[in-house]
């Protein structure tokens, strides 16, 4: 994991004596609410419907026990005892004080973590891979190239008022699991032919309400180039990204308008000028920030254990959990493990100050002091031995934390919506509660397999919903909450865009819309075929008449 | 307003605007609005005592500057809000492709907070309300390092962490 130098720790702690400072003057009234809220908001810093709401960064998704531990301590020290993790591979306080930010940032800095550039028309928190550096069909670590692209983009003076905010996902796998197409900017790690490592650039996806899948505008930057294209590609938007209208100022709006292979010119144009410049970094620093992501001295081990296979036979639930919640890793006898945060009824991404306590402690033990957070709202082991399984599942299962279902039905990402957000038309977590109500036997679950739920309250896409096999998209219809049902999409490597099946249903008829779906598909279904295979086979007619017909 | 080094805080001379149509009433720097100045730069300089800078909006494409140290000494880019991050990207174009070197002047609304962006991206003097001098000045010693190397001789910490002499300028 990267440890901050004096560099990064006397950079954070600048930042945490600006905003005391800030929120000294606030308090004191020498800064109005209006001046303030864009200083605010530069540490992640909202106010929402019944109070602050302050978001944190987990850059890259990796934490390391002690970082687990202060979360929790946040939770319970200045909120109510828990957090939410977020699709963005951050956690977000939802009642914290404003006297208490300052302190709130200064704990965070003391263990190198941090609120900045998670809000504001800025570069976000770079998001990856959760089972980077431990995953089997990895080319290279995406976390070291995600740490160059955070140190380049903090306080990026050119970058920090762009037309809107600004998102960079980074994968080193073919197997899209950090949603790049979903991204302003996408990066797929490669190697050429002569073994040098480089990034596909994929640029102009994002949901909102112009869903838009990212193109592909260079095959291979070789990763000692890279910062100088991503600086070329930032310029190019921030000169020529509309500021008209908010809705028009994402990227993928001006890739769309002047054209991709017309986009692709501006910034070669604008590469060409610059890469032989100082913004890249020398190679001794890549190869010391590789260093930190080097993988743990795990030994390899046999792949069967004993212990493991009598209990996955005595104990369905444990089957399960070891089937869905396990990722194979690079090295024989491991996997990651994926602590599922969607229990029956719960809040998709919530976990109570305990709960991050225990996966901290559990982290320390058996999976090299690494904890990850996935952009699917759960929590990642990614170094755990297969021989240890038995006693973690029981350690989490005792602290409601056994959840088997990972990729099932009812591993829902969901948004706040209107019980936090003041941007909601709807709400979204009693709909992922109900429909994990609807869906509550772990053998259905099982035999409907693979089928990922997302659900926004408006719009804006927090939730993902565009990228959901089932999408839910919460609207207002005449001040009444209405949701509608969206078929088809994905966030992986194959991303496709959901299409609105039909009118949009009340909180119960979308319940009810969703498991006549899913009946549908049951029926029609050839052998070993996914949810979203079969809908891409059958195009929506079936379900629209499933879901319409008897009407 | 003040109009300020943004290095020392100390005043600058203030440089007024030529409204469209006008002459300079008086010797002194003028500002003349960039599309203007392409064409009367060479009789706008016969005036006596005059020396004259570009005015820049923030909607100005990059190509418009090119050529601009033949006819302006110094530039201002005017922000109309400081969420524009436009003007920065325009203060870097002017220093890295079209090599001018005058002074470059942040006018109309940008913030204490953005005062070290300023001066990193190529502005070294800006129009600041008087009360908010002392908040620019602690804006810009506030972070004593930087992540990113720039033309105006910030050397980024993934630099200086391999460079013993780490205050090597790099430009
Ligand atoms: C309650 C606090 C929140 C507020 C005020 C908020 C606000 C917004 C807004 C205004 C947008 C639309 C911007 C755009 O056009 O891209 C957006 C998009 C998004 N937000 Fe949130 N959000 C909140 C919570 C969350 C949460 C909890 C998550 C994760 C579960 C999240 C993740 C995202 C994502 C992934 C997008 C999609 C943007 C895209 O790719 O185009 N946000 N949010
Ligand atoms: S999708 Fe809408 S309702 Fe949900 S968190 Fe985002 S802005 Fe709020």
């Amino acid at each position: 994991m990267y440890a901050y130098d004096t560099f990064d720790h006397a950079m954070v702690n600048a930042r945490v004596e600006e905003f005391r400072d800030q929120v000294a003057r606030r308090l004191s009234g020498e800064l109005t609410e209006e001046e303030f809220r864009p200083l605010r908001l530069m540490n992640g810093l909202y106010l929402q419907l019944h109070a602050y709401m302050l978001r944190v960064a987990v850059p890259y998704g990796t934490l390391n026990s002690r970082q687990m531990r202060r979360l929790a301590h946040i939770a319970r020290k200045y909120d109510k005892g828990y957090g939410h993790f977020t699709t963005r591979q951050n956690i977000q306080y939802n009642w914290p004080k404003l006297v208490d930010a300052p302190d709130i940032l200064a704990d965070l800095a003391e263990v190198e973590m941090h609120a900045i550039q998670t809000s504001g028309n800025c570069i976000r928190n770079v998001t990856t891979d959760q089972f980077a550096g431990a995953a089997h069909d990895e080319v290279a670590d995406p976390r070291a190239t995600a740490e160059i692209i955070r140190q380049w983009s903090t306080f990026h003076p050119e970058f920090s008022f762009l037309p809107r905010k600004f998102k960079i996902a980074i994968t080193g796998a073919p197997k899209d699991r950090a949603a790049v197409k979903w991204h302003d900017i996408g990066l797929v790690l490669k190697k050429n032919e002569t073994g040098e490592l480089g990034v596909e650039v994929l640029v102009g996806g994002g949901m909102g309400r112009t869903p838009v899948i990212a193109k592909t505008i260079a095959n291979f930057v070789p990763e000692s180039e890279m910062l100088s294209y991503l600086e070329a590609i930032l310029r190019v938007y921030n000169e020529q990204g509309r500021r008209d209208n908010k809705y028009k100022a994402r990227i993928k709006i001006l890739v769309e308008d002047t054209g991709t292979e017309e986009f692709k010119r501006l910034v070669e144009e604008e590469y060409e000028a610059i890469r032989a410049g100082f913004i890249d970094v020398p190679a001794e620093e890549v190869a010391r920030i590789r260093q930190f992501f080097a993988p743990p001295p795990l030994p390899v081990l046999a792949d069967e254990d004993a212990g493991l296979d009598a209990l996955a036979a005595a104990d369905f639930r444990f089957r399960a959990w070891v089937k869905n919640n396990t990722f194979a890793h690079k090295v024989p006898g491991h996997v990651s493990v994926t602590i599922s945060l969607k229990p029956h009824g719960g809040i998709p991404g919530d976990a109570t100050d305990a709960q991050m306590d225990l996966v901290a402690d559990i982290a320390e033990e058996y999976s090299q002091d690494e904890v990850r957070v996935s952009h699917e709202q759960n929590l990642i082991l990614p170094h755990v031995a297969k021989r240890d399984l038995v006693a973690i599942w029981q350690k989490l299962d005792a602290a409601g934390l056994g959840a088997a279902n990972v990729g099932l039905l009812t591993d829902i990402i969901a948004c706040p919506g209107l019980d936090y957000c003041s941007l909601a038309n709807a709400r979204s977590i009693p709909i992922a509660q109900a429909i994990t109500n609807r869906f509550d036997d772990l053998k259905r679950l099982e035999d409907i397999g693979q089928l990922k739920i997302k659900i926004s309250g408006c719009i804006n896409s927090c939730g993902h919903h565009h990228a959901g096999h089932i999408g839910i998209l919460g609207v207002d219809r005449k001040g009444e909450e209405n949701y509608q049902l969206l078929l088809g999409g994905s966030g992986e490597e194959d991303a496709s865009k959901a299409a609105i099946l039909g009118p949009g249903f009340d909180e119960h008829g979308i319940v009810d819309a969703v498991e006549k779906v899913v009946t549908a598909y049951m029926g029609e279904r050839k052998e070993g075929e996914t949810f979203l295979a079969a809908y891409r086979r059958l195009g929506p007619d079936v379900f629209k008449e499933a879901v319409y017909g008897a009407r | 307003m003040a109009h300020v080094d943004l290095q020392t805080g100390e005043d600058v001379t203030v440089w007024r605007i030529l409204e469209d149509g006008a002459l300079p009433d008086e010797a002194g720097e003028w500002l003349v609005p960039l599309g203007r100045l392409k064409d009367e730069a060479g009789s706008l300089l016969e005036e006596k005592g005059v020396r004259i800078g570009a005015l820049i909006e923030t909607d100005t494409p990059h190509s418009d500057l090119a050529g601009i140290g033949n006819y302006a000494s110094f530039a201002a880019i005017r922000f109309p809000g400081f969420g524009d991050g436009r003007g920065f990207s325009l203060a870097v174009r002017l220093r890295k492709d079209y090599g001018f070197n005058g002074d470059i002047r942040a006018i109309g609304h940008v913030i204490p907070d953005q005062a070290q962006f300023l001066l990193r991206a190529g502005f070294n003097t800006s129009e600041v309300p008087e009360e908010r001098r002392e908040a620019f000045v602690r804006a810009v010693n506030r972070y004593k390092h930087v992540y990113q190397s720039d033309t105006q001789g910030g050397i980024s910490v993934l630099r200086q962490r391999h460079d013993q002499a780490g205050a090597r300028r790099v430009s």
